[in-house]
């Protein structure tokens, strides 16, 4: 309206804003990538102080939290933190229990076909789930705990490995989130339907994980998070739920607002 | 050396020869997985109908976590293509989902061209006649239809 001139060019002069976005995006993203771990090594607690000197809000809480937890476990805060801290604790965890590794292999072998069934595209999902198949078979046909679990490490390091175990958990809790759309439509917002806000929120990578998100993941995998929450608020201790309530949780993990972090008592 | 973008681009190539949709083919260049040169027919019923376009689809090692970089090659007159070529289609940013292969890309870029969205434009002159005087974006479409013949 209005710009007369502009209308009347022959030639359209608009810049392609989308990719200037999505290059300055990148650069970000790359910055981070360079500096972070996917999955880092443990640390001791103590080894939060650094990041809030000063801070005594943030100070009193993390004594807190030491009390409760000995150890932490960054991941790079990529928008992918959730997913990729909960399937790498669950899986280090499970790896000391045998039999329970077992099972969750076992249900996760069904996993594609409840997919497939579910409307999603065989060719697509099929490449996701090959290689998480591949990475809980390599973990697990290791006899030795400490050769699985540094093998669990180095491969949650490999982009190519760590992305795709992130992408196939976000495949599962979307389809858990449409099996039971009845139940979990209550809690989105807007006029969106389930399956409008797993294509826009839960599947793409680098969506971060809300409350929903956690939810689904943790039917879809039938494993029990407690997610310690540590924040500017008043209160002087952390803050702990569990998900879903009344469970007893497999992982621990840390939220700081926008990102997790795993935990160890 | 194969990596999973590569990997995903042999079965991405492989499902396209296979179970090719209608109106749109894509393969890769000779020497380059990771760059495809593809080829949508404008739909029928709609102005863009006969036109052969060209595109070229550029691949970073980061697919199909991240969405290629779409281009169309052949002039396009249309409310959601840049002047360079670029397309405005969610799927290709925000809204990329690892799930989409080149096939569901294209379709995609297909069903764009029958359906506009002149709401969120890249060629204000066309969202622009395309909401006010049909006939005249018609027209420069049909041009464009010609031109591609010629690319």
């Amino acid at each position: 309206m209005g710009d007369e001139s502009k209308n009347s060019s022959e030639e359209p002069s608009q810049v392609n804003q989308d990719e200037l976005i999505l290059a300055q995006q990148r650069q970000i993203e790359k910055e981070i990538s360079e500096s972070i771990p996917l999955v880092g090594e443990m640390e001791p607690i103590s080894s939060l102080n650094s990041e809030y000197a000063n801070d005594e809000v943030y100070l009193e809480k993390i004594k807190d939290l030491s009390s409760k937890y000995k150890h932490i476990r960054r991941t790079r805060p990529d928008g992918n933190c959730f997913f990729r801290a909960y399937s790498y604790a669950g899986l280090e965890r499970l790896l000391d229990k045998k039999d329970e590794f077992n099972a969750f292999y076992k249900q996760a072998e069904e996993s594609k076909d409840a997919l497939v069934q579910l409307g999603f595209q065989q060719f697509t999902v099929e490449d996701f789930y090959d290689i998480y198949m591949e990475v809980l078979k390599r973990v697990g046909d290791l006899t030795d705990v400490d050769d699985a679990k540094k093998t669990l490490h180095f491969l949650f390091n490999e982009q190519g490995y760590s992305d795709y175990m992130v992408v196939y958990l976000r495949l599962l809790t979307s389809g858990q989130l449409q099996k039971d759309q009845d139940f979990y439509s209550c809690f989105i917002e807007g006029d969106r339907t389930v399956a409008d806000f797993c294509h826009q929120e839960v599947e793409p990578m680098y969506k971060e994980s809300d409350h929903i998100h956690i939810i689904a993941a943790c039917a879809a995998l039938n494993m029990g998070v407690r997610v310690v929450y540590m924040d500017r608020g008043n209160n002087k201790s952390v803050t702990e739920h569990d998900f879903p309530e009344g469970c007893t949780p497999l992982v621990h993990l840390l939220y700081r607002p926008g990102h997790y972090d795993i935990l160890y008592p | 050396m194969s990596t999973p973008a590569r990997r995903r681009l042999m079965r991405d190539f492989k499902r396209l020869q296979e179970d090719p949709p209608t109106g749109v083919s894509g393969a890769p260049t000779d020497n380059n997985i990771m760059i495809w040169n593809a080829v949508i027919f404008g739909p029928h019923d709609t102005p863009f109908e006969d036109g052969t376009f060209k595109l070229t689809i550029e691949f970073t090692e980061e697919y199909p976590n991240k969405p290629p970089t779409v281009r169309f090659v052949s002039h396009m007159f249309h409310p959601n293509v840049y002047a360079d070529g670029g397309i405005c289609l969610d799927i290709l940013q925000n809204r990329w989902s690892p799930t989409y292969d080149v096939s569901a890309i294209l379709t995609s870029i297909q069903s764009l061209l029958s359906d506009p969205n002149p709401n969120s434009p890249a060629n204000s002159m066309a969202a622009q006649l395309y909401k006010e005087n049909r006939r005249e974006y018609e027209k420069r479409v049909k041009a464009c239809v010609e031109q591609s013949f010629i690319d």
